[in-house]
């Protein structure tokens, strides 16, 4: 059981001394109690409540690793139902079904795609992080070949589906030092499955149909020692598995019910394209920390991956960008500057919109702590005086050769403090991004040259 | 000769004065010791002072803000009006004091906090302010250590003080008063920090007249209460809204005026207010301005930096950050503070930006900080600020919960002070009964009565859950220009001929008001991971007045349902604990303590306060189960 402030408080010296930089050590067992800082940061806590708090900051979910070293996923040790109590850690993880009924060619054809589905969005890269191999009709021999076939073609981490111990082996034999997830222990190979898992040291998954018989399993195979578990609750429907997932992740975090404190893996069941990743990416928001998806057609990935991206943000932590001039298309001294505010979601759709405009323009960013510019503006983030010291420490004077700058349409109410402070002539922008191509092709006149 | 001094004779109290021509009406009644309700104390532009010319020319200036029909029934402003000849002039029932706050319970329940706890040592009598009479040696050709040393010297005779000081000012006046006292005088010693300064010398004497002022500076309404430190007596008290107002209700607003205009303007309005209070309290108690050694102050962080000329900017923005929370004790003179010249000012410590010195003197007058068991003191101001702690650890956060409960913002809302409704009781079928402060006719609500009103109409079915009037019953509610209104009392009963009424908009600011507060509970006991019931005991303060019904609080789902043996309900606390600390010495050093040790939560760094806001917008709260005694006794 994770500790409260309180219970932390009567472990600690209680002298107020501030040697932590907090200004109580109650305030000290507050922050400790929401992670925001670490034990450590005390340097006359005992021994005693070291150990005590240690042993109590076990993570009610454990952290399961698959595959080695760069490119290995990590996922699991999340802490919280709800993002906005604190954030999601670790993204689930999206894998392609391939089976093992493929050919060759259409292998090859598969991985390469599977290779090739990055993206950058919001300044991030994004794409899939393992492959799963069905076993269903071939022998031992095939399918151990199609996995070193894999493996050849990508350094994504594998997930071997197949629950024949004597299958799983000979592929392990070939494969086991990549760390693949063995998929899966049920109640009838248990303990092979668990062995290989041992001997491979490998993170093996669990499968039951209903949670008590997870949780019996789990219990035995961890007295095995092995204890890198996913948990997989069965069921292929959306409306069962939604609720085995919320029941898990709440007996997990909320109960801290050590025999189910694993992440889990589920398998999408929809056919139509559409309805398979919504069904995906309803698992991703709750609670999977696998989610395997057949994904016959590339352009299934991107909205999953999206929402996963969305999901797995700090909210607390604004995204930002760095605060500079940023230049779109080959500027020249007469380009336009806009300026706007270093949210990234804010940036990222500005910079979207300037780059349909076919304008090239400068975009000056301000340091306003991951805002948005109501936000900021109404956050005292973005003020007149600020705006014109960033454009100045950016030499914007300097680098074009016209003297009008563009504001966000939305904070049209602080122009002609603009103007005072900088002295240049302030052109109210669109409200919406989405205006922006047409406001620089028809309405944008550069200013009086210098 | 041409006469230049004109008589004023103030009716209903039958009071001459003679001023000098060209004194206004305002002046006249301060000086005459009539008081006239005057908020922004005389720009002209509250428009409160409002009085009647009977007889004699008067010049008035002119102003939007009487109407034509009163202008011609002979109605002026008090501060916008000169005296050009004897005149006779009545002030109506509207500007008439608000009264007194009532303080007669004061003392009682000073005490009465106090019993449950056993084993309470008393806090030594040292005031902060003593007076010491000496009948020195006269020097000889033996005995010739300088004036100023003879005088330690005859001080540490009697007391035991290593360090003390004195200012050039008086080291100079010495050599007069002994000599001419005869050798026999009245040192007053002033504590600072851990020196004590002579801060005055007078012939003969005057250990009788010592006197101090402690001073609760809210964001709406300011407190003061004189007493006298000889025999530990409250004499008096007097309130008055905070005329800072007049630049914004809210402290962000004034901060962002201070901030654009300067921090003067807010300093003088505030130091105003306090030196009207003083002057309303001394001439009513027949006591010289000199006779006034120190004035306490236990106020809202905010409300210090401007008294204080402290740059208020950090304290709106992020992180939030106070110039300072341990003021020293400073010349009250050197602020604007109009009292003995050496006369000191304090201010009691603050613990965070929104968390000030006025829970610090709560905790304090509630002896939460040595406490056995686990205690809450709730104090409903302008901000609703929580406590939750005992001996051991503390933990406390400031829910804004705006005016409303201090009458502000509510149409018939006044302080609790002479002519409030404080006590309600609303039968199914609309009939009303009610009492005032004072016993007389009503002139508003204050905050325990519109506690009543709200809790009243609820459970009589007049308010739904979601804090709706509900037009069909009984048809009490009137429907004025598209507003709901529940018509308290008519006109025709009231002192000020306007009737008194609660409007939709009314329970709308009540209701988030109590939302506010109880999210803040709720939060703060949440964060702790603590059951309403390991709280053992309740203390609810504010400046409601003598009475508050806890029942009715409760009903409204603004604090928690828990045995109402555990509630108690210590008004104003602020004010208590600042009079504490003027009589001791030891209380102040606690007060120090409590604030260092204290530990401030930012209700901003709570993700669902947004969600327990919302959910504590109803009556009582949208989970019934919080309230299981509630549920059983409304009508649906």
């Amino acid at each position: 059981m994770a500790f409260t402030g309180l219970q932390i408080y009567k472990l600690l010296p209680k002298t107020n001394c501030g040697d932590c930089n907090f200004p109580t050590c109650m305030a000290f067992a507050m922050q400790l109690a929401a992670k925001k800082t670490s034990l450590d940061q005390c340097p006359h806590v005992s021994e005693e409540a070291k150990a005590q708090l240690a042993e109590a900051s076990a993570p009610p979910m454990k952290l399961v690793s698959i595959g080695n070293d760069e490119n290995k996923l990590e996922i699991g040790q999340e802490t919280v139902l709800f993002r906005h109590k604190e954030k999601f850690y670790h993204p689930t993880g999206v894998a392609i079904l391939v089976e093992d009924t493929i050919t060759d060619d259409e292998l090859d054809k598969e991985i390469s795609s599977i290779n090739q589905l990055k993206f950058t969005r919001v300044g991030e890269e994004i794409g899939i992080n393992l492959v799963a191999l069905q076993y269903s009709s071939t022998n031992a021999e095939d399918y151990a070949r199609l996995a070193e076939k894999i493996i050849e073609k990508t350094a994504l981490p594998l997930i071997l589906i197949c629950q024949d111990p004597s299958i799983m082996e000979p592929a392990l034999k070939v494969i086991g030092d990549r760390r693949p997830l063995i998929y899966s222990a049920t109640r009838e190979n248990f303990e092979k499955m668990a062995s290989l898992a041992k001997h491979y040291n490998s993170p093996l998954a669990v499968y039951a149909e209903s949670l008590e018989e997870l949780a019996d399993l789990t219990q035995n195979i961890k007295k095995m020692g092995v204890d890198n578990l996913v948990l997989d609750p069965g069921t292929r429907k959306t409306g069962s598995a939604l609720e085995y997932l919320t029941k898990l992740r709440r007996l997990a975090v909320d109960k801290v019910f050590r025999p189910l404190g694993y992440p889990t893996i589920i398998f999408t069941g929809e056919d139509d394209p559409f309805q398979e990743i919504v069904q995906a990416a309803t698992y991703v928001c709750k609670y999977a920390n696998i989610v395997v998806v057949k994904a016959k057609n590339t352009w299934q990935i991107l909205p999953l991956l999206t929402v996963r991206q969305n999901i797995y943000t700090d909210p607390q932590v604004p995204n930002a960008v760095d605060s500079k001039l940023y230049e779109i298309g080959a500027v020249t001294p007469g380009s336009p500057v806009i300026v706007t505010t270093n949210f990234s979601l804010t940036y990222f759709t500005v910079e979207s919109e300037v780059g349909n405009s076919k304008v090239p323009t400068h975009i000056s960013v301000v340091e306003t702590e991951g805002m948005g510019v109501l936000n900021a503006y109404a956050g005292d983030k973005w003020s007149a005086e600020k705006v014109a010291k960033t454009l100045e420490q950016q030499k914007v004077r300097e680098k074009v050769d016209h003297n009008t700058i563009i504001i966000p349409g939305l904070v049209a109410v602080f122009r002609a403090e603009l103007i005072d402070e900088f002295g240049w002539n302030v052109l109210v922008g669109p409200e919406e991004a989405a205006r922006i191509p047409s406001f620089l092709k028809n309405e944008w006149k550069p200013g009086s040259k210098k | 000769m041409k006469k230049n001094k004109t008589k004023v004779t103030f009716l209903p109290q039958n009071e001459t004065i003679e001023v000098e021509k060209g004194t206004t009406l305002l002046e006249a009644s301060i000086r005459a010791g009539v008081y006239v309700n005057s908020i922004c104390g005389g720009d002209g532009i509250c428009g409160k002072c409002r009085l009647v010319v009977k007889e004699g020319d008067v010049t008035a200036h002119p102003t939007t803000l009487l109407k034509r029909e009163d202008i011609k029934k002979g109605y002026v402003l008090a501060c916008q009006t000169e005296v050009i000849d004897d005149v006779v002039v009545e002030v109506p029932p509207e500007s008439r004091a608000e009264g007194k706050i009532l303080i007669d319970k004061d003392a009682q329940r000073f005490r009465a906090l106090y019993a449950p706890m056993k084993g309470q040592v008393f806090f030594k009598y040292e005031p902060l302010i003593q007076k010491i009479h000496l009948e020195l040696p006269p020097p000889s050709l033996q005995d010739n250590i300088s004036d100023h040393i003879r005088l330690y010297r005859s001080i540490r005779r009697q007391k035991k003080i290593p360090i003390m000081q004195t200012g050039l000012k008086i080291i100079k006046a010495i050599p007069y008063v002994l000599r001419k006292g005869n050798w026999e005088i009245t040192a007053t010693l002033g504590v600072r920090g851990g020196t004590v300064e002579i801060i005055q010398v007078e012939g003969g004497n005057t250990t009788d007249r010592n006197f101090a002022v402690a001073v609760d500076v809210g964001t709406s309404t300011v407190v003061a209460h004189l007493v006298n430190l000889t025999t530990f007596e409250t004499m008096d008290a007097e309130a008055t809204y905070n005329s800072q107002r007049v630049y914004g209700e809210e402290v962000t607003r004034r901060i962002i005026y201070a901030e654009q205009k300067g921090e003067n303007k807010l300093r003088e309005a505030i130091v105003e207010d306090i030196n009207n209070l003083i002057t309303t309290l001394i001439s009513r108690n027949n006591i010289y301005l000199n006779d006034i050694m120190a004035v306490v102050c236990a106020g809202n962080t905010a409300m210090i930096h401007f008294l204080l000329g402290l740059n208020p900017s950090y304290l709106r923005k992020e992180p939030y950050i106070p110039v300072c929370t341990y003021p020293p004790p400073v010349r009250a003179a050197e602020v604007g503070i109009k009292i003995n010249p050496r006369g000191l000012l304090y201010s009691l410590p603050s613990i965070a930006s929104w968390v000030g010195a006025d829970i610090t003197a709560g905790i304090l007058a509630t002896g939460l900080y040595q406490a056995d068991e686990l205690t809450m003191l709730i104090d409903i101001g302008t901000n609703g600020e929580i406590v939750i702690g005992n001996k051991d650890w503390m933990v406390c956060c400031s829910a804004s919960a705006g005016p409303a409960f201090e009458g502000s913002g509510v149409r018939s809302g006044m302080r609790a002070a002479e002519g409030a409704i404080e006590k309600v009781k609303i039968s199914e079928e609309g009939k009303i009964q009610y009492t005032t402060i004072g016993g007389g006719k009503p002139r508003g609500v204050c905050g325990s009565g519109l506690i009543d009103v709200m809790a009243e109409l609820f459970k009589a079915g007049f308010l739904d859950r979601s804090g709706r009037l509900n037009p069909d019953i009984n048809g009490k509610i009137r429907d004025v220009k598209g507003e709901l209104e529940f018509l308290l009392i008519p006109s025709s009963q009231t002192l000020t001929k306007d009737e008194i009424v609660i409007t939709q908009a009314d329970i709308e600011n009540l209701l988030r008001a109590k939302a506010a507060i109880f999210a803040g509970i709720n939060a703060l006991t949440k964060m702790l991971s603590i059951e309403f019931s390991d709280i053992k005991r309740i203390y609810l303060a504010g400046g409601f007045g003598n009475y508050l019904d806890k029942e009715n609080a409760v009903t409204l789902g603004l604090i928690p349902d828990v045995q109402r043996g555990r509630v108690q309900f210590v008004g104003n606390t602020a004010i208590l604990g600042a009079k504490m600390t003027l009589l001791s010495k030891d209380a102040l050093d606690t007060a120090y303590k409590i604030s260092r040790n204290i530990t401030y939560y930012d209700l901003i760094t709570y993700p669902d306060y947004m969600d327990e806001f919302m959910s504590a917008k109803f009556l009582p709260h949208t989970d019934v189960s919080k309230f299981p005694t509630i549920m059983g006794k409304i009508k649906r």
